[in-house]
């Protein structure tokens, strides 16, 4: 049942959030034919799907944010946290289905448009690789974990509704313009996302599956999500 | 049947920084029983029923819900599968309609009674397709109680129900509430509508600052309390009357009017060996039992 | 039947109840064999705790004035010694109007009247007025 008032509270905005990424990316990928033409199908993928990548990563990470908007310290605003915390289930329980929940909504959100992207490149008879994609989508993943559980963390320690995304928002913006050009750029969690370490630049592909950095990231993303749990846990209401 | 109390706390205190909200409150409340909970705003009623529900941890002190800790996550789930709780504020979730909530609702508990909960919702009007978000107050709170009374939990918890109703709505949660205690559950209840709790309720608790003034049975305040009105030549001296069984003096000029619980006797005996020219005894209300019992305590804590 | 429970007169309202019933049987409103609503019934119809209905009943079964059958309900049980109190009641008030007569005689008012006898029903051979 709480499966259900997560659906219905979530719906609209995932619905939404799903057709604007699929569309964005699929109209770039077809729409930058003329730019890849003269080019050689590599070049063509790194412009086309890339710049696809990128503008996934960007409105994923939007999505993401948006979706997690709400939750249990949402609801003490609206009031209802009183009908809801009187429920016979447990604190842990409430999180870990907002939270799972919302996972599978952002699982979602990233494989489509990705699976939409590669469609519509081989439905216009474009260079596809299974393999970069796999790789762009891990990537994603693993680095969308630490966004999607900073706005978890956030939205469960901050009461205003718009609070907890501008507060991840800035947390990303930091992390782009802070981390990124400086000589920290490999902890930021953006470059890993949009696959700046990984590039090769004699190729212009991405190679080898960076595991480490891979498992670093989820660790910080459960660690931080376990932070949230614990916080709803030991909060009054 | 060993009739066990529903809830039990011992010297249970909450406090927020420097302010008390709850001090040392030891309260039993007995099953197959309607329980009035008075107190002014403030006084620490929904702190309280927070405590019991696991919603807030009591700064010290202990109690107990049907059996169950309330300070213990997994017993605390426990009981609130056997309690039911309509909230101060009833908000339940805008986005759902009428329907959807009943049906969200019924997922958690055994023991839901689906029949009960549509005549109810037939007999308090509540379109099924509306969203929650524009239903009226009213309508919410009774969406709130169908809610907590279309299963049979084992004691209902009630937050200041009346507030927001029509006099129609308020007969209807009265009948609501004298029905589940016909059928065996307790009903706690907290209220600022006194003649409300004087109709229905058999024992009545009177918290004022976070303490426990009063736990009285209604059958006992309309056979002992007393208030006794007299008149004397001189001003009196209102030491003279502080007997056993007396809750409040209150003198104007000559006049004086004496608040007792017991010992009515005593206190005429007193009035006329000081020569009182005139003595009038009469029962006492409810309301009037509270205020005197609040008065007294902002008066003893100036 | 109809009754009449006031919140705040000094008397529990099981007490009022039961004793509306009583009246109700003396003078004739509720016959032997009379069946009452359930407990659950009229304390929905009065809107009183189901246990204010449960004592009244409960101790009138005690007198001897209601049977409780269990399931079917609540019936009027004029018996030989609750007609003996019928004609006992009946000279009570007899002298009840006689009194009220003659004190109305010595020039005393309804409500002075009324004032005496609630206070020594409130507080029996305690209560002096004096002007």
């Amino acid at each position: 049942m709480l499966w259900y008032k997560a659906w219905l509270e979530t719906r609209s905005r995932f619905l939404i959030s799903l057709l604007g990424i699929v569309a964005l990316p699929c109209y770039l990928v077809f729409d930058q034919n003329a730019d890849a033409q003269p080019q050689t199908p590599v070049n063509w993928y790194y412009h086309a799907l890339d710049n696809g990548h990128r503008l996934i990563v960007v409105m994923w990470l939007a999505a993401a944010i948006l979706l997690m908007m709400g939750g249990v310290l949402r609801e003490k605003a609206t009031g209802t946290i009183s009908f809801t915390l009187a429920l016979p289930v447990s604190r842990m329980r409430l999180m870990l289905v907002r939270i799972l929940s919302g996972f599978s909504q952002a699982l979602v959100l990233m494989v489509i448009p990705w699976c939409a992207m590669y469609l519509v490149s081989i439905a216009t008879g474009r260079a596809t690789s299974l393999s970069q994609a796999l790789f762009h989508l891990v990537l994603l993943g693993a680095g969308g974990l630490v966004f999607f559980s900073i706005a978890v963390l956030i939205s469960s320690v901050v009461e205003g509704e718009y609070t907890a995304p501008v507060v991840t928002f800035g947390l990303l913006f930091a992390d782009i313009a802070g981390l990124g050009q400086s000589r920290y750029h490999s902890f930021s969690t953006w470059n890993f996302m949009i696959g700046n370490e990984y590039f090769n630049r004699s190729t212009q592909l991405l190679v080898g599956i960076p595991w480490l950095h891979v498992t670093a990231n989820v660790a910080v993303a459960v660690l931080i999500t376990t932070a949230a749990i614990k916080a709803i846990q030991r909060r009054e209401f | 049947m060993i009739d066990l109390p529903v809830i039990q706390t011992h010297r249970l205190c909450k406090s927020y920084g420097s302010v008390q909200a709850v001090r040392d409150l030891s309260l039993s409340v007995r099953a197959n029983c309607i329980t009035g909970f008075l107190g002014r705003n403030g006084a620490g009623k929904s702190t309280t029923i927070k405590m019991l529900l696991g919603m807030i941890r009591p700064t010290s002190g202990e109690g107990a819900v049907l059996g169950n800790r309330i300070d213990a996550p997994q017993e605390s789930v426990e009981l609130r599968r056997r309690v039911a709780y309509v909230s101060e504020d009833k908000r339940l979730y805008n986005y759902m309609t009428v329907a959807q909530t009943i049906h969200f609702t019924s997922g958690f508990y055994s023991d839901w009674r689906p029949e009960t909960a549509e005549s109810l919702r037939r007999k308090y009007e509540l379109p099924s397709d509306r969203k929650v978000k524009s239903l009226s107050k009213g309508m919410r709170t009774k969406l709130a109680l169908l809610l907590a009374v279309a299963r049979r939990p084992a004691l209902l918890i009630l937050d200041e129900p009346s507030e927001g109703l029509d006099p129609v709505g308020v007969e209807q949660l009265l009948e609501t509430l004298v029905t589940q205690s016909a059928e065996g559950t307790a009903v706690f209840f907290s209220s600022h509508q006194i003649e409300e709790v004087e109709r229905i309720a058999d024992q009545v608790a009177i918290l004022e600052q976070g303490r426990l003034l009063k736990d009285v049975s209604l059958d006992d305040v309309r056979r002992c309390y007393r208030k006794i009105d007299l008149v004397f030549s001189s001003q009196p001296n209102e030491r003279d009357f502080q007997l056993e069984g007396v809750d409040s003096v209150q003198t104007s000029g000559c006049q004086m009017r004496v608040v007792c619980n017991a010992n009515a006797e005593d206190v005429i005996e007193r009035a006329r060996a000081l020569d009182a020219s005139e003595i009038e005894v009469g029962p006492i209300s409810l309301r009037e039992v509270f205020l005197s019992a609040v008065s007294e305590t902002s008066r003893a804590l100036v | 039947m109809l009754f009449k429970l006031t919140a705040s007169t000094g008397q529990p309202l099981y007490v009022q109840l039961l004793q509306q019933i009583r009246h109700a049987t003396e003078c004739g409103i509720l016959k032997h064999g009379d069946q009452l609503p359930g407990i659950r019934t009229l304390a929905e119809e009065l809107i009183v705790s189901p246990n204010t209905v449960a004592k009244a009943y409960s101790e009138l079964e005690h007198e001897g004035l209601l049977d409780l059958r269990h399931g079917s309900g609540a019936f009027i049980n004029l018996n030989r010694r609750a007609r003996l109190f019928t004609d006992q009641v009946e000279r009570a008030r007899r002298r009840a109007s006689e009194l009220v007569e003659q004190l109305r005689e010595d020039g005393l008012r309804d409500d002075e009247i009324r004032r005496i006898f609630e206070a020594e029903l409130l507080c029996p051979g305690k209560v002096v007025s004096r002007r």
